[in-house]
């Protein structure tokens, strides 16, 4: 696959029996569908998860961010904000293949889920999987 | 279960001959208007359709799997697969084992093709492979073998065959017509008479409709041959659930099959294909509708034999004519098993299943495994040019193993 942000090369990293496709140049990851879809059964078991239908549903924004398309399907995806002060904005394919994550938009909503975690209080939806990533990448955050 | 076969030979053939009468008759039609000679072009006709059959013949499953880009595996490369085929090859009494083949596609799909039951092969997606379970997975390939089994696979290429040189001939007339169409009216004129004019309307008539007339036989014969397909799925199991859960994980799916064209369509487990319009498809569609295939499973009340379907395929269809041949309806009653909760505790998960896919499909396409110490497992592309890669866990700089040639 090659990376939609720099067509880098992209390895593999499989990390806690999760695939991410994880670009050599730019540091950038995707996140595929159905992967996502893995992740979201096993944490659902202890509570909420962001799934790829309720990313789908939160509304695309118009901005002046170049549209990346989608290394699977060849789309052009739509830019989704995730998390809050600031939002960041992630890129999503309209035909529902996967999630980009550009290298500084990962650490960002990392450091988020980090500072804007009370002790106790029930999680943002967003966070469980934004925090397996920040697992994933420990490196970067 | 060879009256069966021998029942459906029979009807088969019939059908198999209104498709080659209409190919034979267009040929003769479009000889006797444009050549000046209805053996001529009884002739070409019947020389495009013999090529096309030795090619078909020899070539025609690896043609198939290539287009599809289907990829042949061993045991050893999915043990979980392989003992499901051997299963259901030793449940439907086949003598030899089918090759299995992959095809690296997040759609749920599969199809059977062949020259014969002792040359076969099964195709299923990866995505097929990491959504269903064992049961489901047993259900799809009981259906795909008794397509082997019931010899529908040669019946099916033969006819796609004969369609195909239909198509052939009628897009050429067309060409010859519009292009050279001056020509043909001078000769005519000189031929004499109105007997040339309705020649070529007839030809003109029959160019537009045989290959509508063929392709709609061509789906009949399908469709039929997918319920009885479902049938001895569900009798080689005895577990009609399986394949029924199948087809509604497969239904559920929005991936569209990438390899999938139209000639290949009719092969598969269910269209790949989607069309929404439903009942305006139902003359035109190779398959049945999958909620309707799902219903007639569900609904075969504890049995398992062909009659079973047959009975739960009439309740549905309210017309008193069943889709099995009467001959293989004698058949005393087979009951359904009720699998065990013991059975699935067993089970590799979604997980487990998605990453015994995924390595093996990394293995097909060369990847290098580099193990980080810090239990990240990172697949790296031949495209992958340096020496050493950055863990993106732990920052550790690792080795890459050396391309072996």
């Amino acid at each position: 696959m090659e990376c939609p942000a720099c067509k880098g090369v992209m390895v593999v990293a499989e990390f806690q029996k999760i695939e991410l496709d994880h670009c050599t140049r730019c540091l950038g990851v995707w996140f595929d569908a159905g992967e996502l879809e893995l992740l979201a059964e096993r944490l659902a078991r202890d509570g909420a998860v962001l799934t790829m239908d309720e990313i789908m549903a939160l509304p695309a924004e118009e901005v002046v961010e170049k549209a990346r398309r989608c290394p699977i399907c060849g789309e052009k995806m739509l830019k989704v904000g995730l998390g809050s002060q600031p939002r960041v904005l992630v890129d999503v394919c309209p035909r529902r293949d996967g999630i980009w994550f550009d290298h500084g938009e990962l650490s960002q909503v990392i450091a988020q889920t980090r500072t804007t975690q009370p002790a106790g209080a029930t999680e943002a939806k967003p966070t469980r999987m934004i925090r397996f990533l920040g697992e994933a990448f420990e490196a970067e955050g | 279960m060879w009256e069966q076969i021998r029942s459906n030979q029979i009807r088969s053939i019939v059908l198999v001959a209104m498709i080659a009468g209409l190919l034979l008759l267009l040929g003769y039609v479009l000889g006797a208007a444009f050549l000046g000679s209805g053996i001529g072009g009884l002739a070409i006709a019947l020389v495009i359709w013999a090529i096309l059959n030795l090619v078909a013949y020899f070539q025609g499953d690896s043609i198939l799997l290539s287009m599809s880009r289907a990829r042949k595996i061993s045991r050893d490369d999915n043990p979980r697969l392989y003992n499901v085929v051997e299963e259901m090859k030793i449940a439907s009494g086949l003598e030899k084992m089918p090759d299995i083949y992959i095809i690296d596609d997040p759609a749920l799909n599969a199809f059977a093709t062949g020259r014969d039951p002792n040359r076969a092969s099964v195709a299923i997606t990866s995505g097929l492979l990491q959504k269903l379970n064992r049961d489901e997975l047993q259900g799809v390939i009981a259906h795909e073998i008794s397509h082997i089994k019931n010899r529908d696979v040669l019946l099916m290429s033969l006819c796609s065959i004969l369609l195909g040189t239909i198509v052939i001939l009628a897009w050429y007339a067309s060409r010859i017509m519009i292009y050279g169409g001056m020509r043909g009216g001078r000769r005519g004129g000189r031929g004499g008479g109105g007997g040339q004019v309705v020649i070529i309307v007839v030809a003109i008539v029959l160019m537009i409709i045989a290959p509508i007339l063929a392709q709609l036989i061509y789906f009949a014969i399908s469709r039929r041959r997918e319920y009885l397909a479902d049938a001895s799925g569900a009798l080689y199991t005895r577990y009609p659930e399986g394949l029924a859960s199948a087809l509604e994980k497969i239904a559920a799916s929005t991936a569209q099959l990438k390899s999938a064209n139209k000639a290949t369509a009719p092969m598969y487990i269910i269209n790949p294909f989607r069309s929404e319009g439903r009942a305006a498809s139902d003359w035109t569609s190779t398959h049945p509708p999958i909620s309707e295939r799902i219903r007639i499973l569900r609904s075969m009340a504890g049995g398992a034999s062909l009659t079973d379907y047959d009975k739960s395929y009439q309740q549905f269809h309210r017309s008193g004519k069943g889709v099995i041949p009467a001959s293989a309806l004698g058949v005393v009653s087979v009951m359904a098993v009720t699998p065990e909760p013991e059975a699935l505790a067993g089970e590799a998960d979604k997980i487990e299943r998605a990453r015994e896919t995924s390595d093996m499909l990394w293995k097909f396409s060369e990847h290098r495994l580099v193990n980080c110490e810090c239990g990240t497992k990172l697949r790296v592309p031949p495209e992958f040019k340096s020496d050493t890669i950055q863990c993106p866990h732990c920052g550790r700089t690792n080795p890459v193993p050396p391309r072996h040639k």
